[in-house]
């Protein structure tokens, strides 16, 4: 087992295992994970700062054994990011927020593959930064299905004056963002502006959406699921690994990317490993950086 | 108001194959003799009468999970599991067994209700009818029950096959080791011999032949009664399915009006 003592921004950390395959469909290394997260870290941390972090962990690669973390583990450097948090039931619970490269580094040598955050910060966690919908495709429907009611809540929103925001969920679907960035922003005005826009598109455009969760209501339709919007739910970070058998990841897009994909009938240029993600953070920077910054109101609420 | 589903005697087959003994093999399936009478409510959400769904739900990720990601674990301690899967469990299943073959003829009489678990009825195939009446007639005039093995939905049973107004009954018996011994319950001590015949007699004078139809779940008839008069006097709330519902419930006015209006440019402008 090889381990190699680094240091990153003057944290000394160990890594172990580096030679470890865990994606064995493709056989991406740790080290490649580790490479991958360091050199997506200037995009990502922002995403994952201030937030509770729920730890998706594949110790054995993604054929093995996972398991969510959402409590920091114990073994920690004393330098690792964390925050307390108060979980429902009153008791205190540490959970890792990486603000920093370290912290981002020693997760990803935890196996931690999949990072979820919350929509809101532990500092203020009744207050999302964002609306999020998330969209799945059923059986018989696809990436190419979500694009078209990804454009169309886009559209929608305009039409509202909402800017909104579009990335890949890094496994079949879509995620779509109302960036809000206000103090007043409440989980019970989200959910009843998302339950009102997926009630919607599933009333005018029944063939393609549904907003409910049944299988066979799913079956040839995307699943526009709202229900995210609740202060107990996580969901993978932009810039995340998944595990599925090649390290795809949530990749945030323009919405003229995604617009001439669907056009072109393009799936696979909708799946993003980690590579292309690098590449295209170095072209064209961040499309998902709106989402962090972009102050907006909830109309008619 | 019909008094419920599936409580008419024959309902849908369960399992169908051969009873056999000796040289005899009849066609048969097997329906259930019983069909309890409890009259069950949905649960449903107050707000708005969605009825309620259950759903597995990890608590660690306080998110649903979906029937591919659950797995089964036998508890060896707290929060330590053998994980086991579909293909060990069903390398230890009995095999699928096509017949209920007698091994023994029993009275009856001898087994002691504990072991009785549950009822069911065997219906002649086409073919069959001959030597089932003939089985059971047999059984009937001998007060003779045939004791067989077989095997229902992966587990095998030791069951009892007796006749009851000319028609096979077949129950499932508990086995030895799941009965829990009633010898350690019994109070030790001695009993006077005036109070036992006194108690004697009281149990004579009390005598009655059993009639199961004079007792009825009253309960049950209750309940019935009530919902009947309540469906004459209101009329049944409706559920929505979430967004299906017409207007208000599906959020503010305004802000339906407002998305509805867009969704119409939206689609006006493609």
């Amino acid at each position: 087992m090889s381990r190699r003592i680094v240091d990153i921004a003057g944290r000394r950390l160990s890594l172990g295992n580096l030679e470890k395959v865990l994606y064995p469909a493709c056989g991406f290394t740790k080290a490649q994970v580790l490479d991958y997260y360091r050199r997506v870290a200037p995009l990502l941390l922002p995403h994952l700062r201030g937030r509770a972090l729920t730890l998706k962990r594949y110790p054995d690669g993604v054929e093995g054994e996972s398991f969510f973390e959402k409590r920091c583990p114990p073994h920690r450097p004393a330098w690792a990011g964390t925050a307390e948090v108060l979980q429902e039931d009153g008791e205190r619970r540490t959970v890792c927020v990486a603000d920093d490269l370290a912290t981002l580094v020693w997760l990803a040598n935890l196996a931690a593959l999949e990072l979820h955050v919350p929509l809101a910060r532990a500092a203020s966690p009744q207050t999302p930064d964002a609306v999020v919908f998330d969209l799945d495709p059923g059986e018989g429907a696809d990436v190419l299905h979500c694009a078209r009611v990804a454009i169309l809540l886009r559209d929608l929103f305009a039409r509202l004056g909402l800017g909104s925001a579009v990335k890949t969920s890094g496994q079949k679907g879509l995620h779509v963002f109302v960036p809000l960035n206000r103090p007043g922003a409440t989980f019970e005005a989200t959910r009843t502006f998302s339950r009102a826009v997926a009630v919607t598109l599933q009333r005018t455009c029944p063939d393609l959406v549904t907003a409910k969760m049944a299988k066979a209501a799913r079956r040839g339709r995307v699943f526009l699921n709202w229900e995210q919007n609740d202060a107990s739910k996580t969901m993978v970070c932009a810039y995340s690994l998944r595990a599925r058998e090649e390290p795809w990841v949530s990749c945030p897009l323009a919405w003229e990317e995604l617009e001439r994909r669907e056009r072109a009938g393009d799936r696979q240029g909708l799946r993003i490993g980690p590579e292309e993600a690098l590449a295209r953070a170095e072209a064209a920077g961040d499309p998902f950086r709106d989402v962090l910054s972009k102050r907006q109101k909830l109309p008619h609420l | 108001m019909s008094s419920g589903k599936g409580r008419g005697m024959t309902g849908q087959g369960i399992w169908s194959g051969t009873i056999s003994f000796s040289l005899v093999a009849i066609p048969v399936r097997l329906v259930r003799a019983v069909a309890p009478g409890r009259i069950s409510f949905r649960l449903l959400h107050a707000a708005d009468h969605s009825p309620l769904a259950r759903r597995m739900v990890c608590p660690e990720e306080d998110a649903t999970v979906p029937p591919e990601e659950i797995v089964r674990g036998y508890e060896l301690a707290p929060d330590h599991y053998l994980p086991i899967t579909e293909e060990e469990l069903e390398s230890v299943s009995p095999e699928r067994s096509r017949t209920i073959e007698i091994l023994e003829f029993i009275d009856l009489s001898e087994v002691d209700p504990v072991y009785f678990d549950r009822p069911y009825y065997l219906v002649p195939l086409k073919g069959g009818e001959k030597a089932y009446r003939l089985l059971a007639e047999v059984m009937g005039q001998t007060g003779k029950a045939g004791l067989a093995k077989f095997v229902l939905a992966e587990r095998e049973y030791l069951v009892a096959v007796t006749s009851r107004e000319g028609a096979l009954l077949l129950v499932t018996l508990h086995y030895h080791d799941e009965v829990s011994p009633a010898g350690e319950l019994a109070p030790e001590g001695k009993t006077s011999k005036a109070r036992k015949a006194r108690i004697r007699e009281d149990v004579e004078g009390l005598r009655a032949d059993f009639d199961p139809g004079k007792y009825a779940d009253r309960r049950r008839e209750k309940i019935l009664a009530l919902l009947r008069r309540k469906a004459e006097e209101e009329a049944p709330v409706e559920s929505p399915g979430v967004g299906e519902e017409e207007g208000e419930e599906a959020g503010p006015p305004d802000l339906m009006a407002a998305l509805e209006q867009a969704m119409r440019e939206v689609k006006k402008g493609r």
